[in-house]
């Protein structure tokens, strides 16, 4: 591969990559600085480049994602912890030795569990392949799983259970484009992922663009002027709105009789479940308008195939999947789309919009706690007999199935629990619900290992700091929101000082003994990454640097062919001719609404929802090291309606205190008619006393093990009375 | 689990009744003593369970029959067609109509409330059961019938105006028919309401066709060779004759009995319904009543909500029995979706065809002292909002006409969530567009006003760039990047461009102090393409 970059580390051609992101992966042009970047401080120019995802388009992150990669305070030597409690510089030799040190005393003294592994949903593929293997051959822990366990773990479960494959959307997002109905649960495209919206103009114009969310947000507002309908549930109430949607299709006939009977199985069951959930039953529980209900139903009914209807999607967006029930309402919402006889139709479907850049591929590759590479199972002893002879191991060797990540983090510290944590690509302690109690879980490790690009909340409490690359310094690859896999590519060297992840887990496995098997090429790992997906549910193995470089679309699964045979094509639309499941029907499982953990009382009387504002990423590391993002989103604050202002004697600007049963966070007022009176609203992107997840809580979905982010109750008030003292 | 004490007898629990509260609580039973209890349920009609609230949306034609289907309570025995006819108490038994004897751990009667009949000459109920052309409507058949009986548009009277017979008749007027409720009460659904709901509900009703005659007794029914032919009212004055409301269609709205003739047999105490304490529980400990046959200290309400409550705390003190453990002073049951505590389960939501009513807690004619009522009264329009506040919080609300607000009040009502200073506010949504939110023209936007929310690009940024040189939507996108997010801002981006090539087209070159143009420009003359542009985001 020729070097971009001179070795003094300036771009000289222009590279075609993927921002750095979001799961949209919008195609960017990294080029020489011109005076735009210079001004920003950033080494290379970006440029919107035109895929069919984003069209040319980026948000301003992304027109800004250079900067990341001149922050001032970019970590450039590995940091260690010294007696007196300072993380010092120290070199590479060093900080890896001590961490291979610590690793063989804990498991010398603890067993092979004292070792966890915690990756990311922003890690290119390659990347969390190796960090896979390398807990299960290398480490030998049943301990490993990634921050995607708070994304994507609801969806991924449900989907799985309908349809035998979680690929967040089994189409490609353009196709969107077509639809005369989309009905958005929980998802604020317009704010995470801008570019997006242009795939819903189509929707909009025929005016069955339906957003549920509890806040009126830049999203729900492209409903305004006749684009559709907005319906704004009490907070975690998604489900319930789901079953009334669903009685309503069912009452009124408008179900796809026909679909049903030929492409799913327990049908009449999830139909009976729902006998219950009337619209004026459901409005009590949602406080949606009864009428409401029934014209959202009927607008998405219009536009399904069977009414010959242009088609219709149902999306699922954090909002709602971030809840105990997170699982059940993915399923609530799989049951409405498969009532209408969408999915497996082109122009209709169901789908989850993936958030974290590589959501997607970080869930198929084995950090997961119940995953070997290519989405398999890793308590299935044939997926276990072919991992184990790509990998060169007995397949006896390999743990069994670990904890998911909420349990993983509670574990920490606890005797018979992890005592050495390797945390890769996540910011915790911002980004984990009740982030307080994390805190005190990692302090209580004998060595918390960080691999950062910046000194991140969880880096600073590191005992050992590791710099890694950024995008525009690595090869690999993403998979995006459409299971289309992308190459990442390299268009400036990285920092002196500055290795790749591949590079770490190369080193780290050769101190543990393990010599080979970790090469620290991307190709190379992404290629025997395709060997050990092959024949999986996520098969990439007909998938090859040299078809991506070429400019091909590639959707998996994509096996490889016998030689002399033409390469497969990739599967841009699954389930067209029948679903991932051993008969080919989808699979529709009756669910009911319980409704969240938390519940309000007299001490806290209004609901939390949290979310993402559009100048920031997850927990902000990145982004708020970009000074025109952090002028624009300076600092945390908390939402709310101008009567519960009112009431609680809050003017924009003033501090508020939120307290729920975890703990109190002290963030600015802003009043805004966009929120529900009963629910105010935080961003999750800071640390400190302003930190949303200080007050969220760790219940988890029980299928799922994905932690109810979006529903807490709590108590407002105003923070401060008089001037500090 | 057994092993320190060997198998436990799995306990056995008789369910009499398959309505909505008898297979709710077989499946609360399953869910929580599945493997500690035997369950039966006696279901005296032949159809599976089905949702028995959902009647009148049948009889209006909003519902297909076969959705009204409900789950069949796993883990149960549900038996169909067998009506319970004797229970021996001191056997443990219960005997049915088919000759099959089912004992008993645990009783529970969910029997239910059949339709009242009014006792006038003419609507006797014979051997066949009631009168050709008259009808109740509580049982899937009844519905049935009904929908049957108005498949020739008959001339319809529905005795009664509460709950029930609204949803019926606004039902059977959507259908086309000429539908007469006549109601004994002041005005219509008067359990529910007060008088100035009760103005804008008979305002809404007769928008939608339908008669309503309050006030009203009734004195006999007439019948001819074809049936039903008139209802007969008390004069208005003394000495007049009874006056006839012709009809061909009779429907029976004039509330519900409490099923209790087993409980009586059985020497159980009953009121109106089964006397039962807070947890169901009658005098024989072996013995429960839930839904609308049981009569608990606050009263049957008549409501779903109120049996699926009592079945679930019921499910949980039998589960306990189940497990051998005889729990102590009041159940405490998990909450339920709609329950956050009793008091919020008085919710009534009638679901008449196009128009929305609904009713919570307290009436401002009988609200505590100190509790601030609120009205928005708006008979005319078929409107009428009212709010009872107490303690920041809604203790009561009756909305007509208006099913927004009422979806609002009913979220606040059930939680207890904090109403605003003023509860005035509570009364109406504000108009969508209300706040400004649209520029009449460039001239008038402020700098500070976003354009592209994407990329947070102002209308000062656009005038910027334009001044430093940018003299084309292109140019100016490439300076701004507005536009390359979601592309929204498409048309207000050129709508700028085109107001900039007016009123400023050769600015002073950047530094030169000047540029004044833009600041003192007159919007000279309508620009269409720029004030459509202008949708402003708000900062």
């Amino acid at each position: 591969m020729p070097e971009a970059s001179s070795p003094d580390g300036t771009v000289r051609v222009e590279v075609g990559t993927h921002c750095p992101y979001c799961a949209l992966q919008c195609a960017q042009t990294l080029g020489p600085p011109d005076d735009t970047a210079v001004a920003a401080g950033s080494p290379v120019a970006v440029a919107g480049r035109d895929f069919p995802t984003n069209r040319g388009g980026l948000c301003r992150k992304g027109w800004t994602s250079g900067v990341v990669l001149a922050a001032p305070d970019r970590l450039v030597t590995p940091l260690v912890r010294d007696r007196s409690g300072d993380l010092r510089r120290a070199g590479w030799d060093e900080a890896l030795d001590r961490v291979a040190e610590a690793i063989l005393t804990a498991q010398r003294t603890h067993g092979r569990e004292s070792v966890a592994v915690f990756g990311g949903g922003g890690l290119t593929n390659e990347k969390a392949y190796a960090l896979g293997k390398f807990a299960r051959v290398v480490l030998r822990t049943p301990y490993v799983d990634y921050n995607g366990r708070f994304c994507m773990a609801s969806a991924a479960a449900g989907a799985l259970r309908a349809f035998g494959v979680d690929r967040g959307l089994p189409f490609p997002l353009a196709d969107l484009g077509g639809a005369q109905a989309v009905l958005l649960l929980g998802s604020n495209l317009a704010e995470t992922m801008p570019p997006a919206v242009a795939h819903l103009v189509g929707a909009r114009a025929a005016g069955g663009l339906v957003v549920v969310d509890p806040r009126r947000s830049p999203t729900a507002a492209l409903t305004d002027d006749g684009g559709g309908v907005h319906l704004a549930p009490v907070p975690g109430t998604d489900l319930a709105l789901l079953l009334g949607l669903l009685h309503v299709v069912v009452a009124e006939g408008l179900a796809d009789r026909g679909y049903l009977t030929a492409r799913t199985a327990g049908a009449d069951d999830v139909v009976r479940s729902v006998a219950a959930w009337w619209p004026e039953r459901v409005e009590q529980v949602t406080g949606v308008p009864a009428a409401d209900i029934r014209a959202a139903a009927r607008l998405l009914a219009a536009a399904a195939p069977a009414a010959g209807g242009t088609g219709a999607y149902v999306l699922t967006g954090r909002g709602v999947e971030q809840s105990t029930q997170g699982t059940a309402t993915v399923t609530a919402a799989i049951n409405l789309a498969l009532a209408l006889g969408l999915p497996g139709r082109v122009g209709s479907g169901y789908g989850a919009v993936t958030g974290q850049g590589n959501g997607q591929g970080g869930r198929e590759h084995g950090q997961k706690a119940d995953q070997l590479p290519g989405y398999r199972r890793i308590d299935d002893p044939a997926a276990r007999a072919h991992v184990a002879g790509v990998w060169g191991v007995d397949p006896e060797v390999l743990p069994g199935p670990g904890v998911p990540a909420v349990e993983l983090l509670r574990r920490c510290g606890t005797p018979g629990g992890p005592r050495v944590l390797l945390v890769h690509g996540c910011n915790l302690v911002v980004s984990a619900p009740d982030s307080q109690r994390v805190r005190e879980r990692l302090a209580a490790l004998d060595l918390l290992v960080v691999c950062d690009v910046v000194p991140s909340e969880t880096a600073r409490l590191a005992d050992v700091v590791l710099p890694v690359t950024q995008w525009a310094e690595e090869e690999g690859t993403m998979t995006s929101l459409e299971g289309r896999v992308l190459r990442r590519r390299r268009a400036l060297a990285p920092p002196m000082g500055v290795r790749t992840e591949l590079e770490v887990l190369h080193e780290l496995a050769g101190r543990l003994g393990v010599a080979t098997g970790f090469p620290t090429d991307a190709v190379e790992v992404f290629d025997e990454l395709a060997r050990a997906s092959g024949g999986g549910t996520a098969d990439y193995s007909g998938i090859t640097y040299d078809r991506l470089d070429a400019g091909e679309a590639l959707h998996w699964p994509c096996p490889v062919t016998p030689d002399g045979a033409p390469d497969h094509p990739g599967t841009p639309r699954l389930f067209l001719d029948g679903f991932g499941t051993p008969d080919g029907r989808a699979r529709m499982v009756p669910v009911e609404h319980v409704g969240p953990s938390d519940r309000l009382s007299e001490a806290r009387p209004l609901y939390l929802v949290t979310g993402r504002v559009l100048e920031h990423y997850q927990s902000g590391a990145q982004t708020r090291r970009v000074p025109a993002l952090a002028a624009a989103q300076p600092e945390p604050y908390v939402e709310m309606h101008p009567w519960l202002a009112d009431r609680l004697g809050l003017a924009d600007g003033d501090e508020a205190a939120v307290t729920s049963a975890r703990g109190t966070a002290v963030a600015v007022t802003r009043v805004t008619s966009t929120a529900r009176p009963d629910t105010v609203f935080m961003p999750f992107h800071w640390s400190g006393e302003g930190s949303a997840n200080r007050l969220t809580t760790d219940a988890t979905d029980p299928v799922s093990g994905m932690p109810e982010f979006k529903v807490a109750t709590v108590d407002v008030r105003p923070a401060r009375t008089g001037p500090a003292t | 689990m057994t092993a320190a004490g060997g198998a436990r007898r799995r306990l056995r629990v008789v369910v009499v009744g398959a309505g909505m509260v008898g297979a709710r609580l077989a499946d609360e039973l399953h869910a929580r003593a599945g493997g500690s209890a035997d369950v039966t349920v006696l279901g005296a009609e032949s159809h599976e369970p089905y949702n028995r609230v959902l009647l009148s949306d049948l009889v209006a034609g909003k519902v297909d029959l076969g959705s009204l289907t409900l789950p069949v309570p796993q883990g149960a025995r549900v038996l169909r067609d067998v009506t319970a006819v004797l229970v021996d108490r001191a056997r443990r038994t219960v005997r049915c109509d088919d000759g099959s004897v089912h004992p008993y751990d645990v009783l529970v009667l969910a029997t239910g409330a059949r339709a009242r009949v009014p006792h006038v000459p003419g609507l006797s109920a014979g051997e066949r059961g009631l009168p050709r052309g008259v009808h109740a409507l509580r049982t899937l058949d009844d519905a049935r019938e009904v929908v049957a009986a108005a498949a020739n548009g008959p001339e319809t009277v529905v005795l009664g105006g509460g709950v029930l017979g609204v949803e019926v008749a606004t039902g059977l007027a959507h259908r086309g028919l000429a539908v007469t409720v006549l109601h004994p009460g002041p005005h219509a659904m008067d359990r529910q309401l007060g008088g100035g709901a009760g103005d804008a509900l008979a305002a809404g009703l007769a928008r939608l066709g339908v008669r309503l005659r309050t006030g009203v007794r009734v004195t006999g029914v007439g019948h001819d060779a074809a049936g039903v032919a008139h209802v007969l009212l008390a004069p208005a004055a003394a000495g007049a004759a009874d006056e006839q409301v012709a009809c061909r269609l009779l429907v029976l709205a004039a509330g519900a009995v409490p099923e209790t003739d087993l409980a009586a047999a059985a020497g159980l105490a009953v009121g109106r319904g089964v006397l039962v304490d807070g947890d169901g529980a009658t005098a024989d400990p072996a013995v429960f009543a839930v839904g609308d046959c049981a009569e608990p200290p606050e009263g049957g309400m008549g409501l779903v909500a109120q049996g699926w409550a009592q079945a679930r705390r019921l499910a949980v003190a039998v589960a306990a029995r189940a497990r051998g453990e005889e729990p102590r002073g009041p159940v405490q049951a998990p909450p339920d979706v709609v329950d956050h505590d009793a008091g919020t389960l008085d919710v009534v939501r009638a679901k008449a065809h196009g128009l929305a009513v609904s009713a919570m807690g307290v009436l401002a004619a009988s609200a505590p002292p100190g509790a601030r009522c609120l009205t928005l009264s708006d008979p005319s329009g078929a409107r009428h909002v009212e709010v009872v506040v107490a303690d920041g919080v809604v203790i009561g609300a009756a909305c007509v006409g208006d099913g927004a607000v009422a979806a609002d009040l009913v979220a606040a009502y059930t939680r207890r969530t904090p109403v605003p200073r003023d509860p005035a506010q509570l009364l109406v949504k504000p108009v969508r567009g209300s706040e400004p939110a649209t520029a009449a023209s460039p001239t008038l936007m402020p700098d500070r006003a976003t354009v592209c929310r994407c990329n947070g690009v102002t209308k000062g940024d656009v005038v910027a760039q334009w001044r430093s040189g940018a003299r084309s939507v292109a140019e100016v996108v490439r300076a701004t990047r507005a536009t390359t997010g979601c592309g929204g801002c498409r048309d207000a981006v050129c709508g700028l461009v085109e107001w900039l090539e007016r009123v400023d087209p050769d600015p002073a070159p950047v530094g030169g102090g000047a540029g004044g143009a833009v600041d003192d420009a007159n919007d000279g003359g309508a620009d269409d393409a720029a004030r459509r542009a202008l949708a402003v985001v708000p900062t």
